[in-house]
């Protein structure tokens, strides 16, 4: 955190933008607070604020149980960028 | 009433006909329990995050309704029912915002909907049973480019 935060301020991103309401089959749009290995990236990494973090928490979960992004990615797993959707 | 956004994901081995059956199975479901359709949208054939009962895609369906909170619980018992239902997801949009983000997802979808019309609809059908046809095939090659990107 230390390392980033000297040539980046933190701000939120989703509040610059105002973002109201996240829709959870826009999976492009939540790449951003998903690391390499899909899991939610902490609040301070991204320095998202605290009600944009609740809620994309509860959005990544919803894209989760519709299988529009992973739980998990193993090794094996990890070339196939499933964000990539295929028709 | 309450609004609610369901999304479907139906079995990717079924022919076309029979997905868009299955369909119109699910509205029905939704309509006899008294709710109100306001907006469907089809995503059609994707492939799966990860694989549900060793299926590797399915075939996306949205649905936007309005309906009586008690009468959900049937409709997910009905749903379980069904077997070519790989997974449903149930959204409850409930406060003022959302409310809100849910007329203009319904808009949305009309929209989509209605430029859909203007082209051919026959579009639609085809592209579904070739992806469910060749599934082993067109997997690999994106998914090696996307990781050359």
């Amino acid at each position: 955190m230390s390392e980033k935060r000297k040539y980046k301020k933190r701000y939120c991103k989703y509040c610059e933008s105002k973002v109201d309401f996240m829709d959870y089959k826009e999976v492009a749009s939540l790449r951003f607070s998903l690391s390499e290995r899909y899991k939610i990236m902490p609040r301070r990494l991204t320095g998202n604020c605290k009600r944009h973090q609740d809620m994309i928490t509860v959005v990544i979960k919803r894209a989760r149980a519709a299988a529009l992004v992973p739980y998990t990615v193993t090794r094996k797993q990890v070339v196939t960028a499933p964000f990539e959707n295929l028709r | 009433m309450r609004h609610y956004e369901n999304l479907v994901i139906v079995k990717p081995t079924l022919t076309a006909e029979e997905i868009q059956a299955n369909v119109k199975a699910i509205e029905e479901v939704i309509t006899s329990n008294g709710g109100e359709i306001a907006a469907t949208s089809a995503m059609g054939m994707r492939k799966l995050a990860y694989p549900i009962e060793k299926n590797e895609r399915g075939y996306y369906h949205v649905i936007y309704y309005s309906i009586a909170p008690s009468s959900i619980a049937e409709i997910e018992r009905r749903f379980r029912i069904n077997e070519e239902l790989l997974r449903f997801v149930t959204i409850k949009y409930d406060t003022n915002r959302e409310i809100k983000a849910w007329n203009s997802l319904v808009e949305k979808a009309n929209k989509a909907a209605a430029t859909q019309a203007e082209t051919p609809a026959a579009e639609e059908a085809p592209v579904a049973e070739e992806a469910a046809v060749e599934t082993p095939a067109t997997e690999e090659a994106p998914a090696t480019e996307a990781a050359a990107e």
